[in-house]
């Protein structure tokens, strides 16, 4: 049977990865025709991935488990993937550019790389534990990956920024939107995703008072989701303090994303705690 | 932003480097760092364990900074509250220090601008128009809708309109919101109870042991057991732990209610969770004497039980419920004065074993699979204050991150001796957002006065 879900998933992995190829000879050989193929693949691999998960989710309920596709580790890379590119087509749609796209694609290309093809992450379609029954899941769950996609895309600007701050009259580096302008698009998308680990960190405030009775534990799981949190918060009162301006902002997406990867793999894989369900078998 | 920052104070407050440090968002990132790196040591070293096992994970050196610094217990001890203690209070500093900055931006009428200044705005156009009329009061109503403030400006007439000027007070509200965080989490510190109630199926507790301090807590009823339940899927993993559980008071039922692990009990403001359970076998004892006397004792493991007539103890060390396909208990026999023995019985196997001149016949003859509960159980009244500001959060966040302080100016009038408009605005955030909606403007007017680039 083709159009199972894992299928239609792993296919995804091809599209995306497809679709930064597209964008990024778009930018280095100044087709505009290429970049419209890459928006039309990123599309079609949107569309793919959204009919994957959907499939996924009837799939759960046929093996009589019934449950969102968000609950273990390879669910979450292919959301966050999903995330991702749904917060990469808003922006392009916003900004009619396509640059960003080089810098986007690739992670969601690589999450789900990472989901279909690595033997640390199993693919089955699991029940529930007791402990993640609950609304708050969904909730929970979508609004972090909302913070942690747009976290993504602002590591990809910082790295544009970075480009861009060492060399901006050679042809290839002026293309990319103007270091004004990415300044203040990392922000802007930094601020996004740090409303949504914000709500994120809310709902499982919440979730965890229902489930556990309290809704702070230090866990560390929480607790690196507060540093991220922290690291942003940086980023974002930087502004305020003289100088803290374009590169330091850049290198601290940077860093930001790098704690968003620890709080997501180096915690399930490195540390215990109640969130460890995530982690390999 | 264009805002001043409180790193160069505007008030007569530099002479006090204090309070300057104080309210300066040096220090709120200085926190942050520090906040943010006492953190991860926190999730390094595993918190709440018992004092040996770090002496022997970390030897002898290691475990002394950990007991000094406590380290085990890091995010209840001493100096990282006064880390947060002081966060708090520089919020409330920067605060206060920011407040007739604030003030003064949302006070100060900024409607009135020389034509010069129009030109010099952040975003702005100049429009040589056909003739001075061709640019009426209706035409200016359709690019600024009512209400509109105008002057008499230089040679022509100044139209201003703006919006969202009151956003300047949502990092207020965020701010003040994370006070109020800071403030529910500190009354559940003070007020709060967290506590364990382990509770075997059948039994009844008036009182919850405090996690900490290890001391009694009456609950002020009485809180039954009927049955727990737990049930697996096909893989083996568990698909749900239940208690079904009833309060009493003064005698009488007043509430019945099935906990799992998301759906709590509350009663008179403290909350039941399921958080564990343990299986506990209770295991049926049958003795025999030589002179044909028989008793059936039943008990759970590692309780003893006598048999008074006999003068005779029996107690289970140990239960293993899967030994060479059958169930097997460690027994402990004494209190007749002889030397106590134990003995290793397994189920539906009779043994005999000698007291003194006594002689008895035993075996097990029943186990009856018994389950206990775990429950922690919760006081906090903090938590809707903690609710309450990230309700105030969120409402933060979204005006400040959305609605932005927008002004547009619009003169038109003879400049140079040419009727000309000029159109100029400025915003205070989302600045690329704001130069599409000025371009927008910009070719509404344009096809307005047919004025072609
Ligand atoms: C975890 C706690 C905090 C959070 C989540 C937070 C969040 C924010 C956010 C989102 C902004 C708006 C940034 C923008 O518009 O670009 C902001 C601005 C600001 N924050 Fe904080 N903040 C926190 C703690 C603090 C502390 C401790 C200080 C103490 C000095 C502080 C001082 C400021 C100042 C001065 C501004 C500029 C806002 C203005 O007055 O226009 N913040 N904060």
């Amino acid at each position: 049977m083709i159009f199972t879900s894992s299928y239609l998933l792993s296919l995804t992995t091809f599209i995306y990865l497809g679709a930064a190829v597209l964008y990024l000879i778009a930018w280095v050989f100044r087709v505009e025709k290429v970049g419209l193929l890459g928006t039309f693949a990123t599309g079609i691999g949107f569309l793919a991935q959204t009919a994957g998960i959907l499939l996924r989710w009837v799939e759960s309920y046929q093996m009589g488990y019934g449950h969102a596709p968000l609950s273990n580790l390879y669910e979450s890379l292919v959301f966050f993937s999903w995330m991702t590119i749904l917060v990469y087509l808003f922006l392009e749609f916003r900004l009619k550019n396509r640059v960003i796209g080089v810098f986007s694609t690739p992670f969601a290309s690589l999450a789900m790389a990472y989901a279909s093809f690595s033997p640390n992450v199993h693919d089955e379609i699991q029940p529930l534990i007791p402990a993640l029954k609950s609304n708050w899941l969904i909730a929970h769950v979508v609004t972090c990956f909302l913070g942690y996609s747009s976290f993504a895309i602002a590591c990809g600007m910082g790295l544009m920024y970075l480009m861009k701050s060492k060399d901006y009259t050679t042809g290839l580096l002026s293309r990319l939107p103007s270091q004004k302008n990415l300044d203040e698009l990392m922000h802007q998308t930094i601020f996004f995703g740090f409303l949504w680990l914000s709500v994120g960190i809310i709902t499982g405030a919440v979730w965890a008072n229902e489930a556990w009775g309290t809704y702070w534990s230090w866990d560390p799981k929480e607790t690196w989701s507060l540093i991220t949190w922290f690291v942003y918060a940086i980023a974002l009162h930087a502004r305020f303090v003289r100088g803290w301006m374009g590169k330091k902002i850049a290198y601290l997406s940077i860093i930001g994303f790098i704690s968003v990867i620890f709080t997501y793999f180096g915690v399930n894989f490195l540390l215990s705690g109640l969130h460890s369900y995530g982690a390999p078998r | 932003m264009t805002i001043p920052t409180s790193s160069h104070p505007v008030s007569g407050n530099s002479k006090k480097p204090f309070w300057h440090i104080l309210t300066s968002v040096r220090l709120a990132i200085s926190l942050f760092i520090l906040l943010a790196i006492t953190s991860i040591i926190g999730t390094l070293i595993p918190q709440g364990e018992s004092l040996h096992l770090y002496l022997e994970k970390y030897g002898p050196s290691m475990f002394q900074v950990i007991k000094v610094a406590r380290l085990h217990d890091m995010y209840n001890s001493w100096w990282f509250i006064a880390l947060l203690l002081l966060f708090a209070v520089n919020l409330v500093a920067c605060t206060i220090n920011r407040f007739p900055i604030i003030s003064q931006l949302y006070k100060k009428d900024t409607s009135l601008q020389a034509v010069e200044r129009l030109l010099k705005m952040p975003h702005s156009f100049v429009l040589s128009l056909p003739s001075a009329a061709s640019f009426s009061k209706e035409d200016v109503n359709k690019i600024l809708p009512a209400p509109v403030l105008s002057y008499d400006v230089e040679n022509g007439r100044l139209f201003f309109k703006e919006s969202g000027k009151w956003s300047y007070w949502g990092v207020y509200i965020l701010h003040t919101s994370i006070l109020i965080i800071l403030a529910g989490a500190l009354i559940g510190a003070i007020w709060g109870f967290k506590g364990q109630i382990m509770l075997a199926e059948g039994e009844k507790v008036s009182e919850a042991v405090e996690r900490f301090t290890g001391k009694d807590f009456p609950l002020g009823f009485e809180l039954y057991c009927e049955k727990f339940f737990v049930d697996f899927y096909d893989t083996g993993a568990p698909k749900e732990f239940r208690s079904d559980l009833v309060i009493f008071e003064s005698g009488k039922e007043v509430l019945r209610k099935s906990i799992r692990v998301n759906e709590p009990l509350s009663y008179h403001g403290l909350t039941f969770y399921q958080s564990s359970y343990d299986a506990m076998p209770l295991i049926t004892f049958t003795i025999t004497s030589a002179d044909g006397k028989k008793k059936v004792l039943s008990l759970p493991v590692s309780e003893k039980i006598s048999w008074q007539e006999a003068g005779l103890s029996v107690g289970v060390m140990q239960f293993l419920p899967n030994i060479h396909g059958g169930q097997a208990a460690h027994v402990w026999i004494g209190d007749d004065g002889f030397p106590p023995e134990a003995i290793w019985f397994l189920k539906g196997a009779e043994k005999e074993f000698r007291r003194g001149n006594n002689i008895y016949k035993a075996s097990i003859t029943d186990v009856e699979q018994r389950y206990m509960t775990g429950l922690q159980v919760k006081k906090d009244p903090g938590v809707w204050v903690v609710w309450l500001g990230c309700a105030g959060m969120l409402l933060g966040f979204g005006v400040v991150f959305w609605v932005a302080h927008r002004r547009i100016w619009l003169w038109v009038g003879e400049r140079n001796g040419r009727p000309t408009l000029i159109l100029a605005g400025r915003t205070n955030k989302n600045n690329m957002q704001f130069e599409r909606f000025f371009d927008e403007m910009e070719q509404k007017i344009r096809t307005m006065t047919g004025v072609k680039i």
